[in-house]
């Protein structure tokens, strides 16, 4: 009996502790799995450091022995566990090491890239949602309705767009025809100082975040959508109507938020997608972004930059599920069991 | 004592002898009614051209970002558009391929064609007023004799150093180990300042992305992934540039490239031949920019593995450079802009010897060379065989260039009529080169880039220098053009040089170590406000002054059509 209700009483906070440290717990290794994978897929792929230098058309060719060299500068001629012993070492002192190619310190190089991106990124999402999720409150309230179906059609049209495609209209249009907006970069050049420089920078996020935009509006407002109109049919909704609440005041504090859990569980999975760059619209904007720093680095086989980058997506990804599971378990303790 | 200058004007009468080719080569094109004038192909020389404009900005484009602006540790195209303007070589390369003083302002050979002296200009300085020393050019040797630097494009060019030492303060001696009349192209080479490095790591110091100038520009500020801007050395004293600033803007996408131009936020930048094609019919580009196009000694081919069964045998490589349609690929491909070529130079290279021509397209005699090899299909199958092995392989290509994948496709499909199967593989770059080294590959698509002047076929087709060693990756073997690479390594006279080339030409189109398919035009577009453009067998800039002659009209900021 005594022991009981000091299980009772104990529950609560100690549960969430214990669940807390379960979860990292099981985050660690799950981390040091993400690390060995990428290690070995980043060092067993063919090609080295060495073999990247120059590109088909610049063909300045490099001896083997000359490779074989910089194999041996780069330490790439020791063997893998040994390679992979020492970045571990440095990583474990939060040391992400030196870039290959410019021999700059990896966090340098990924400091320098991280606020283009999350400006780009985080813009990106938050302009996702805002339209997204009015187009589906509105077309799940009258689901087959005029408006769902005119949306779904649009929706999907800009769905099926390939960025690049688009990207390079709206440049041609808005850029060099009617020059109105600014055709790349993060700013002009000479930037413009105080309260003209933010609106110079806003002008140069406008074209690439509608980019990033428009082809996700689609998921999000079907997700929405479903939710929605789901909610709509059931009693609760039912109930606000009899209330006397309006109709637009039942869909949106009631039958939306059934469709929110979902997206925000969504959501944690999607933030670290905000570190990630876009590699197509940062190229095509010639945005100095983490996707273009990525894809530059697995072109030019700069192995610390590549790790560093997807030890950092890990990171984030673990961190954002993590965080979506303790919001989860306190919301609902039945999870804190289970999990 | 013998000297360098004979040199210079052997090379540069050489050169006039290209351009009279480039010219008449252009003259061929003509352009069919429903297609823009295609421009004059040959060599632009606007230096004369109207009065050049001083001042204002000059907004360059960069495909990718320099990896550093150390000089010594440069690797690509990128590195060698900026350090142009900022870092002064001892010797450089001018428009008509001859190496002129530099830095140095002069230089002498010892009779036994090993030891080179040098003597710098007695006024030139540094941008921080210290002179350039002859231990800045000491101390720059030494960095990359040094086996911790990687300088992959320096490194094999001095492997041969015996001893580097200053003589005083304004001049220096390099010794060789081996007489080697081609040395002196090693000395293209750009100094760094010994005072800034002292006491810091040579791979990691500041230095690195913020250079001392020596040159008619120094550095201002470098935006990664976005920019680097440049402007007037004020210590400067030789040839001035007419821009006050140099603004290089780096943006990866050609088409997006070809925009800021029409926008007018780059004043230059390469096209392809499909941009090319849009800018004729373009109006807009038209108004406000210009296409310019000429050769330079850029060529492509297809590698063939001499080693591989399939490729020992002469007839059969000989078979494979007649089964490719050149002609009908210059037309096609390149719109006329491309020339057939016979052997490893382009036709603007004086050891070319335009009197090699190359190997026709004639199937019939490719079939009858292949069936007396005894390649003939006896299974029936479609595909020729001997001794139970297939006539089959795997055409390697890097998966980044259209132009070529078309070229090699066009060319599998000429195989197959004849019984040949060959198999298009992109492969991506790294893992590409990595193949082609360790000559684990039948065939492969490659492109050619001259990064200098230099002629020399020795690291690319002398037996010595297989892979590892160097990079004759063809396996090319044959005892009298080993030779004849030998000899011409020791020939100090520039002119009997030449003639050793000329021979070793006739032997490597008999021999088709490889398919040499063409040297293509080179295509950029400028903005009409610039003047003053000069075009070289080196392009745009790989020779001196290259750029510093160009010139601008304020900008248009807005562009014409889009004012009214």
């Amino acid at each position: 009996m005594v022991g009981q209700t000091q299980r009772v009483r104990r529950s609560g906070e100690e549960e969430l502790t214990r669940f807390l440290l379960r979860r990292i717990a099981l985050a660690v290794p799950t981390l040091f799995g993400i690390v060995v994978v990428v290690f070995l897929l980043v060092h067993l792929a063919p090609g080295s450091p060495a073999s990247a230098l120059g590109s088909a058309e610049s063909g300045r060719r490099v001896s083997a022995a000359a490779r074989a060299e910089l194999r041996h500068l780069y330490g790439l001629d020791r063997p893998l566990p040994e390679r992979f012993v020492r970045w571990l070492g440095r990583v474990a002192r939060f040391d992400l090491g030196e870039s290959f190619v410019d021999r700059r310190p990896v966090s340098e190089r990924i400091r320098e890239a991280l606020p283009a991106t999350l400006a780009l990124n985080g813009l990106a999402l938050f302009f996702t949602l805002a339209i997204a999720i009015p187009i589906g409150v509105a077309a799940g309230g009258r689901p087959e309705g005029p408006f769902d179906r005119g949306s779904a059609v649009v929706l999907f049209a800009l769905y099926s767009t390939p960025v690049f495609w688009a990207a390079l209209l709206v440049q041609t249009l808005l850029c060099v025809k009617l020059g109105w907006l600014p055709l790349y970069g993060v700013s002009s050049d000479p930037a413009p100082a105080g309260f003209a420089g933010l609106a110079d920078r806003l002008a140069h996020l406008a074209l690439p975040v509608t980019c990033l935009t428009y082809g996700s509006l689609a998921f999000f407002a079907r997700l929405v959508r479903s939710g929605v109109a789901e909610a709509r049919a059931q009693d609760f909704v039912t109930a606000a109507l009899a209330r006397g609440l309006s109709r637009r005041q039942a869909l949106w504090r009631h039958a939306f938020r059934n469709a929110l859990l979902p997206l925000v569980t969504l959501l944690g999975l999607l933030l670290p997608g905000l570190l990630s760059g876009s590699v197509i619209v940062e190229r095509i904007f010639a945005w100095p972004g983490l996707g273009r720093l990525y894809f530059d680095s697995i072109l030019s086989r700069d192995y610390p930059v590549v790790l560093g980058l997807s030890l950092l997506g890990g990171v984030a990804t673990l961190a954002a599920t993590l965080a979506a599971d303790v919001a989860a378990a306190l919301v609902d303790p039945r999870l804190r069991e289970s999990g | 004592m013998k000297r360098l200058p004979l040199t210079i004007l052997l090379l540069a009468l050489a050169a006039c002898r290209a351009r009279e080719e480039a010219a008449r080569a252009g003259s061929g094109l003509a352009p069919s009614p429903t297609e823009a004038p295609a421009p004059a192909l040959g060599f632009l020389d606007e230096s004369r051209d109207g009065t050049p404009v001083e001042g204002g900005v000059l907004r360059r484009r960069l495909v990718g970002e320099p990896t550093t602006l150390n000089a010594v540790l440069q690797t690509g195209v990128p590195e060698q558009q900026v350090l142009q303007y900022v870092s002064r070589q001892l010797l450089d390369f001018d428009a008509r391929l001859a190496l002129a003083p530099g830095l140095a302002q002069k230089w002498e050979v010892s009779e036994d064609g090993r030891e080179y002296r040098f003597f710098l200009q007695p006024d030139a300085t540094w941008e921080d007023g210290n002179a350039v020393t002859s231990g800045d050019a000491v101390f720059t040797i030494r960095r990359i004799l040094d086996p911790k630097v990687p300088s992959p494009v320096f490194k094999p060019l001095f492997a041969d150093v015996e001893v580097v030492e200053a003589i005083d303060a304004k001049s220096f001696r390099v010794r060789f180990r081996a007489r080697d009349s081609l040395h002196a192209y090693a000395f293209a080479l750009p100094l760094l300042p010994e005072k800034r490095y002292a006491g810091h790591r040579f791979l990691r110091v500041r230095e690195n992305r913020a250079p001392l100038s020596n040159g008619p520009y120094r550095f201002v500020g470098w935006k990664t992934q976005e920019s680097i801007e440049l402007e007037r050395n004020p210590r400067w004293s030789g040839t001035r540039g007419h821009f006050d600033r140099i603004l290089f803007r780096i943006v990866p996408e050609n088409s997006v490239a070809y925009r800021a131009l029409l926008e007018g936020s780059l004043d230059e930048t390469s096209i392809d031949q499909s941009l090319k094609d849009r800018s004729a019919a373009d109006r807009r580009f038209q108004a406000c920019c210009r296409v310019v196009e000429f050769y330079n000694l850029d060529y492509n081919y297809i590698a063939l593995n001499n080693r591989s069964p399939l490729f020992a045998d002469v007839s059969v490589r000989r078979a494979m450079t007649m089964l490719l349609d050149r002609p009908a690929i210059v037309r096609s491909l390149y719109r006329g802009s491309a020339r057939i070529i016979s052997g490893p130079w382009a036709p603007d290279s004086p050891a070319y010897d335009p009197a090699v021509t190359p190997l026709p397209f004639d199937p019939r005699a490719a079939a009858e060379l292949l069936d007396r090899a005894g390649w003939r299909d006896s299974n029936g199958d479609g595909t020729r065989d001997r001794d139970g092995k297939e006539l089959e392989f795997d055409l390697l290509a890097s998966a980044g260039s259209t132009a070529g994948r078309q070229l090699d496709e066009i060319f599998a499909a000429e195989l197959a009529r004849t019984g040949i199967r060959a198999r298009v593989r992109p492969i991506e770059w790294a893992a590409f080169v990595e193949r082609i080294d360790a000559g684990d590959y039948e065939a492969a698509s490659l492109a050619w880039a001259a990064s200098d002047g230099n002629p020399d076929p020795f690291p690319y087709w002398h037996s010595s220098q297989f892979p590892p060693t160097g990079v004759n990756i063809a396996f090319y073997a044959n005892p009298a053009a080993d030779t004849l690479m030998e000899e011409a390594r020791r020939e100090l006279d520039s002119e009997k040089r030449l003639e050793i080339y000329h021979r070793l030409h006739r032997i490597f189109r008999d021999d088709a170590p490889v398919v040499f398919v063409v040297n293509a035009s080179q295509k950029y577009a400028f903005r009409r406000r610039v003047g003053g453009l000069v075009t070289s067998p080196l392009g745009l800039y790989g020779f001196w002054p290259g750029p510093l002659s160009w010139w601008g009209r304020p900008n248009e900021s807005v562009d014409p059509e889009k004012r009214n």
